[in-house]
């Protein structure tokens, strides 16, 4: 049930910028853009075939619990490749925040600096990162390859290989608690998502920031300020990422150097599933939230019907080429 | 900071080329870890140690070749360590030690590894997915064959396999000689052959090269089957040098390889660069890597080390965009 909801949200926001493309092609525009969800409802029957346990609340809060962190990644990743851009540092970026988060006392009086302190690691990621991008020039891919490399080997200066401290048991609690079976994180997630949909899909900024995707000499002839709006792309996401490493950190309750692992290619392919199109210019917020979720409730399935757990990745291996492939002739 | 030091001086003008600007840098930052390494120990310079080096590069510029061509393209390849995973696995599980399974088996991992490749080009051409997408897929898929197959290291090698990593010819290992000239043939294939020309064409603008007739179709699939062959040499290069093969052995090649690739100059949006340049980015990585190990800098110190010069590489000579 909350699984719906926190697509129906996003399911509106991809009915608002509805163009009207040629008659001939409206049908398979129509499953082009709607066809993640129809993707997401068939996964969840599915599942719910094959286990009836799958749709008991514990099951599925769980699930939520397990979706968030991705999904609030995947939506910074989708702004990134909205501008024609990648980023890859994103699970850097996520150990570093849940790393920096550990090296405080532990009490909740921490949370606020923790905060603090996450975000701006993200916002000078994301600073680094647009700035290569945009003014050296520098592929995305590369750009962003290389900040994480570094910011890896920050991170492992810092803790010495191996990070101890507890995660202050407020985050601890936003990452893994339930509120009935409502999972908290879910909060966080809708905190993010509705912000950022909105301003997306319903305001000139995020109509020029389409545009700089879609066509950036556009954009510019237009008098945006197209570089800004780029960098600003990749600052949100960094920042999205280091509230991701929080959350996720207070999921796993342990920190080591690794949370987030698989995160940077996890996240393209959830926005990739949703919809958005590594050309840029393309894509809603709701869709990359319904291509977080397939791509843990294929992990799920696998699990479900009691195959062993390499399947999970042979079977999301499948799922990003097939619904790659739905996407790729408009 | 490195960064902003190197590229306060572009000491490249017109009148170079960009591949010899870019082969002056390489050559560059070589002498200058060479200076430092001459400066802090003595057994740097001695002939042992750049031996060394030179064998350390191997693996990585093996399978940064093949991402070297797709690269070219202007593709990717993110199947390549997943790949190179699997058929570790595969060598050394089916031969186990049995010498007369050697030659069938590598045999199968090359031809497998070609089909591989081959696979992931259909995959572009005719699906129609952006190649970072394809090959993303394609190496989940191999990651969880090579995990079905075995969860730990598995097989072993008979005598006299191990040559192909530690065998000498005249003080240099054989894998390393058989890898320079292998790229040398490459730089040349590329350089002579009208397949090779095609390859710049497609990267440069598929559309102008479909205009001209070539078969950028072919060219597409014929670069990631390359990929693949020289990933399954890669993988048997790595067999023999640790003595059995890891489902986990490539993972770190996935990325790492493309790191040679645009320290060497090759663009990343394809149809600029020389395959050359790849090899030499790979020594410098060696070079790096083998400096910071004379200097007992920790690992993750030599981590900050590679990525600021992944950002000096790539900054410091500034990708042209070109039309979309």
């Amino acid at each position: 049930m909350t699984v719906k909801a926190a697509s129906g949200q996003g399911f509106a926001a991809g009915t608002l910028n509805r163009s009207s493309p040629p008659l001939r092609d409206h049908a398979l525009a129509l499953l082009g853009r709607y066809g993640i969800y129809l993707f997401f409802v068939g996964f969840l029957l599915l599942a719910g075939l094959l286990a009836p346990s799958f749709f008991s609340r514990s099951n599925l809060s769980n699930l939520i619990l397990q979706i968030v962190p991705l999904a609030i990644v995947a939506c910074g990743q989708a702004l990134v490749i909205l501008v024609r851009g990648l980023d890859l540092s994103v699970s850097s970026v996520m150990a570093t925040a849940a790393v920096a988060a550990t090296s405080f006392s532990g009490h909740d009086a921490d949370v606020l600096p923790i905060v603090l302190v996450a975000l701006a690691i993200g916002v000078m990621t994301g600073l680094l990162n647009g700035f290569l991008v945009v003014r050296r020039n520098v592929s995305p891919f590369l750009a962003t390859l290389a900040t994480m490399i570094v910011l890896q080997g920050l991170r492992f200066g810092w803790t010495h290989g191996a990070p101890s401290g507890l995660m202050p048991p407020l985050l601890r609690v936003i990452g893994s608690g339930t509120w009935g079976f409502v999972p908290v994180n879910l909060l966080v997630l809708v905190a993010v998502a509705v912000p950022l949909a909105t301003v997306l899909h319903k305001t000139t900024v995020g109509r020029r920031i389409m545009i700089t995707g879609g066509n950036p000499l556009t954009g510019r002839l237009l008098g945006y300020r197209t570089d800004a709006l780029t960098i600003g792309a990749y600052v949100v996401c960094s920042m999205l990422a280091a509230v991701a490493g929080l959350v996720l950190g207070g999921y796993a309750q342990i920190v080591d150097n690794w949370v987030g692992k698989g995160f940077e290619l996890d996240s393209i392919v959830a926005a990739v599933l949703g919809g958005f199109a590594l050309s840029g210019g393309r894509g809603t917020i709701g869709g990359a939230l319904a291509g977080s979720a397939v791509l843990v409730l294929a992990s799920n399935i696998v699990l479900l019907i009691g195959l062993p757990i390499q399947f999970q990745i042979i079977l999301k291996g499948l799922v990003i080429v097939f619904a790659a492939a739905c996407y790729a002739k408009r | 900071m490195s960064s902003t030091t190197i590229s306060g001086k572009p000491a490249v003008r017109r009148p170079l080329t960009p591949a010899t600007a870019r082969f002056l840098m390489i050559g560059m930052l070589m002498a200058i870890i060479v200076a430092i390494g001459a400066l802090v120990a003595d057994r740097f310079l001695r002939p042992a140690n750049l031996a060394n080096v030179f064998e350390q590069a191997t693996d990585l510029a093996l399978v940064a070749l093949g991402q070297s061509l797709t690269v070219l393209t202007g593709g990717i390849d993110l199947s390549v360590g997943s790949l190179i995973s699997l058929l570790s696995v595969l060598t050394s599980g089916l031969i186990d030690g049995n010498g007369a399974m050697v030659l069938p088996v590598c045999a199968g991992v090359i031809l497998l590894g070609v089909l591989v490749g081959t696979l992931n080009g259909c995959g572009v051409v005719l699906l129609k997915i952006h190649p970072l997408i394809v090959t993303l897929g394609m190496g989940a898929v191999l990651q969880g064959v090579a995990l079905l197959y075995t969860r730990s290291p598995v097989g072993g090698i008979p005598d006299g396999f191990d040559s192909i990593a530690y065998g000498r010819i005249g003080g240099l290992s054989v894998g390393g000689i058989a890898v320079l000239l292998i790229f040398v043939a490459v730089a040349v294939l590329l350089r002579r052959t009208a397949t090779g020309r095609a390859i710049y064409a497609v990267g440069d603008d598929r559309h102008a090269a479909t205009l001209l007739g070539l078969k950028v179709r072919r060219v597409t699939i014929l670069v990631y089957a390359a990929s693949g062959l020289f990933s399954a040499l890669t993988a048997i290069y790595l067999v023999a040098r640790f003595g059995s093969g890891q489902p986990y052995t490539g993972a770190d090649y996935t990325l790492s390889s493309v790191t040679p690739v645009v320290v060497g100059g090759i663009v990343l949006s394809g149809g600029r660069g020389n395959v050359l340049g790849t090899l030499l980015g790979a020594y410098l990585l060696a070079l790096l890597n083998n400096l910071l190990n004379f200097l007992h800098v920790p690992t993750q110190i030599q981590l900050v080390a590679e990525g600021l010069i992944i950002m000096a590489a790539v900054a410091v000579h500034v990708e042209r965009e070109k039309r979309a």
